[in-house]
């Protein structure tokens, strides 16, 4: 053990330590601009602008395709020419500045992507721009996937700054090399560069376990757990097998009893009282247009999916839209709101044409589309919920309200919990959605709709994803809305819901309306072949009616 | 008329250079900066070194932050004879020529070979002649003596040395007269070197003679030295072409050095061979 007071005069040496404080330096920097210019090359790379994914490609395979000691050279010893003379310092952290930009663009990139894209309708839906909808909603959710690759990266950087060395970078490697350069004793300086290197990538270690809790909304969320350094590091805790940190018992004993509670809620009771004031709007305007579609084309490429639809819709009025799937149904819906382009033809909701601009040519989109539908107030419930992930149920309805809108946090949580409340899931509103049963999840999606003040709600077969003990909870919600008076266009299956709660019911099929007119008309003495055949395939007893009837 | 003229200027030239080498060496007089090299006054002169290299360059066992070896203090008082302010920039050798063509140093001063093809990039001024040392482990078991007694065996050279092609020309030589082959093992830095001697993985290294005769001094237990020869080559300071006044207090320092004697006795301070100085020469191309 003699060799020990030797080597730890070497861990502690101030030659040595400062080459690694160079290495942290040069490492945070260059991390630091690196990931931010990496994350605009990610936003490029998916950019549909060929200009800008071209460059950003480009840039990418000659940095990620070149080595990095040329890199070096090249900054330190040929920008001379055109007059740029760098420091090493400064010349290191851009060259590893530029290399981790190509890195982490693609681990950014990856990210971004594994958020699935329904965020973003659903974030679109709410009005919120792509900006927005980026930071609040796909980053926190797409950082828990980059971390780690953004971590790996830092730490190799940590240990590659030694290679800066050629453009007189006299770092923690450089200088052991240097020592050893003139003792020859090579183990013992460098194994004290590996304790300094070991202990500076710790603490990054370290650093990724805390920023990872953040991240993790479940954990957020939680009392103070278990989790420690030495979770981290290591995979286990002391006097703790691996296997009993997975899973809460606790929440999911709640949810499952909830889910079975939730049968018990008075939910027409609730949601009555929802928007009475419309109701006294509506008696005036009742009758007048609200909802005006001419003439609406659509294709997919070569498929045409719909063929010019014409139809009117009052306000207060409820329309059930029918139809066999592939009929364009979920399509015409989803370009009321304009959350997808039209081809041909023209579609206002009292009055505004949601993201249009009338001009000589015809109608072009506008450039602010967010702006545009945060301004038409439509509510849109996906048929798979797309509730935030990372969000609890209160979190996603108050997101709009907050980020939009622009209400206080202290008026939109008042709001939200009244929508909660309404919905029948007050106990519910601090649960992340994968907590949540689907009826559950459909019902915060509801009142998140709801949320935005909306003039129009759009339901794009609310109950389809769901199974069939719970789909009577969403569709008593439903009617409780359009008890209330609210204007509603409801694409669905349910036909005993459609023919109970509708005003109106429109056959789709091919691409254009069939038929339409009231229940008892297009559901009861259908005219057309096509529509007889479809509501024999569907009529069959419908869970709703199950739900009547328990 | 017009050659004549040329012809008297270069003789003029020719007679005043050598006067200088005469009557300017004598002494230092760093007070008359300003006079003799104007564009320097002001200047810090950065010296690019790569502290791996002993005994030419490396970190005072006693004290890492400072530089000690043959070419540190020999640079030291060569630019203190002129006056000039000057600090070491250290980096990975690979990078110092790079770095002095970019402007990024002013002097390469770290057991540089001349060669016609370095000179075309920059200018020399050379003060020793350098030799190929082999280093062996202790007391030569393998016999290597010369060149010729390499055949058959492992020998280490460092990437880009010129110790690489001559290896490899004896490699050539040892085959054609029917010799076994010798095995060439490159290694990047000297402590890599030093290590394949040590471990046994190459019989011989072969480097630079100041080099090995230093690791030999120092490590008598661990090393031995085979055998000595002079390459031919000389080594020596290199500097940007455009820096005449640089160019100037260099030869004008080293032969104050060597005149005075003090080339010689920092050669002994560091266990170098006295009688590898040569005559302090400007070379160009």
């Amino acid at each position: 053990m003699d060799w020990l007071p030797e080597f730890w005069s070497y861990v502690t040496a101030p030659f040595l330590l400062e080459g690694a404080l160079l290495a942290v330096q040069i490492t945070t920097l260059a991390t630091g601009i690196g990931v931010a210019a990496g994350l605009a090359l990610a936003l490029m790379r998916m950019s549909s602008l060929k200009i800008l994914n071209r460059t950003a490609w480009t840039y990418i395979w000659f940095i990620r395709g070149t080595p990095l000691l040329l890199q070096l050279v090249f900054v330190f010893d040929a920008l001379p020419l055109i007059g740029i003379k760098l420091d090493p310092f400064a010349t290191a952290v851009i060259a590893f500045a530029l290399n981790e930009a190509a890195f982490s663009a693609e681990i950014i990139r990856a990210g971004i992507q594994s958020v699935s894209r329904t965020q973003w309708h659903a974030a679109a839906s709410l009005g919120m721009s792509s900006y927005l909808t980026l930071r609040r909603i796909i980053l926190p959710q797409a950082l828990r996937a980059i971390l780690p690759g953004l971590i790996n990266d830092a730490i190799g950087m940590l240990k590659l700054t030694s290679i800066a060395s050629v453009i007189f970078v006299n770092e923690l490697t450089f200088r052991s090399q240097q020592i050893v350069g003139q003792n020859f004793k090579f183990f013992t300086v460098f194994g004290a560069a590996a304790v300094m290197y070991l202990a500076l990538t710790s603490v990054i270690s370290w650093f990724q376990h805390w920023i990872e809790q953040r991240l993790d909304p479940e954990i957020e969320r939680q009392p103070k757990s278990d989790f420690s350094l030495m979770t981290r590091l290591f995979g286990f805790s002391r006097g703790e097998t691996p296997h009993e940190q997975v899973g809460n018992p606790k929440y999911s004993s709640i949810t499952t009893t909830h889910a079975l509670s939730a049968k018990n809620i008075d939910a027409t009771h609730t949601i009555a009282n929802i928007s009475a004031s419309k109701t006294n709007d509506a008696s005036d305007t009742l009758k007048a247009d609200f909802v005006i579609c001419k003439n609406v084309h659509k294709n997919y490429g070569k498929r045409e999916i719909l063929k010019g639809i014409d139809l009117t819709i009052a306000k207060g009025q409820v329309v059930a839209i029918i139809g066999p799937s592939g009929s364009g149904k979920s399509t015409l819906l989803r370009m009321i709101n304009h959350l997808e382009p039209m081809d041909q033809g023209e579609i206002t909701v009292n009055g505004s044409l949601v993201g249009y601009a009338r001009t000589s040519d015809g109608l072009k989109p506008k450039s602010d589309l967010a702006k545009a539908r945060a301004d038409a107030h439509i509510g849109f419930v996906f048929q798979n919920f797309n509730l935030f992930a990372h969000l609890s149920a209160l979190e996603n309805i108050m997101e709009a309200p907050v980020q939009v809108l622009k209400q206080s946090q202290e008026q939109a949580k008042i709001s939200a919990k009244n929508l909660l409340a309404r919905v029948g899931l007050t106990r519910h509103a601090d649960h992340l959605p994968h907590r949540l049963s689907g009826g559950q999840q459909q019902r915060v999606a509801i009142a998140r709709a709801l949320a935005i003040d909306p003039q129009l709600m759009l339901f794009d077969e609310p109950t389809s994803a769901l199974d069939p003990e719970l789909v009577g909870e969403v569709l008593q919600v439903i009617r409780g809305l359009a008890d209330a008076g609210m204007t509603m266009i409801v694409v669905t299956h349910e036909i005993r819901f459609a023919r109970e709660v509708a005003d109106k019911v429109i056959f789709i099929d091919g691409g254009i309306v069939i038929e339409q007119g009231s229940p008892a008309d297009v559901l009861d003495r259908p005219k057309h072949e096509r529509t007889r055949r479809f509501l024999r395939m569907v009529e069959a007893p419908s869970s709703y009616g199950e739900f009547l009837e328990a | 008329m017009k050659v004549y003229a040329v012809f008297t200027l270069a003789a003029t030239l020719l007679f005043s250079n050598a006067l200088m080498a005469q009557t300017g060496s004598t002494a230092c007089e760093p007070a008359k900066l300003a006079q003799k090299y104007p564009t320097l006054v002001g200047k810090t002169i950065k010296i690019g070194v790569d502290p791996q290299t002993p005994p030419y360059i490396m970190r005072d066992a006693k004290d890492f932050n400072k530089l000690v070896g043959f070419d540190a203090d020999l640079s030291r008082e060569v630019l203190d004879c002129a006056g000039i302010k000057h600090e070491f920039f250290i980096g990975g050798w690979g990078g110092l020529l790079p770095a002095l063509n970019a402007g990024q140093i002013d002097l390469f001063w770290d057991d540089l070979y001349y060669t016609a093809e370095r000179a075309k990039q920059v200018n020399f001024v050379t003060y020793m002649q350098a030799g190929t040392g082999a280093l062996t482990q202790p007391g030569n078991p393998k016999k290597i003596t010369s060149m010729d007694t390499l055949c058959g065996t492992t020998a280490a050279v460092g990437v880009g040395t010129v110790e690489d092609p001559q290896v490899r020309a004896a490699d050539e030589k040892c085959k054609s007269s029917g010799k076994p082959g010798i095995n060439i093992m490159t290694f990047p830095d000297v402590a890599a070197g030093t290590r394949l001697v040590q471990t046994g993985r190459a019989d011989v290294f072969l480097y630079d003679l100041g080099l090995i005769d230093s690791l030999v001094k120092d490590q008598p237990k661990m090393y031995s030295r085979g055998f000595a020869v002079l390459s031919g080559m000389a080594i020596g300071a290199a500097m940007s072409k455009q820096n005449k006044d640089l160019l100037n207090a260099v030869i004008d320092g080293m032969r104050v050095m060597q005149s005075s004697g003090k080339q010689k006795a920092i050669f002994e301070k560091y266990g170098l061979d006295p009688s590898l100085q040569i005559a302090a020469e400007v070379k160009t191309q």
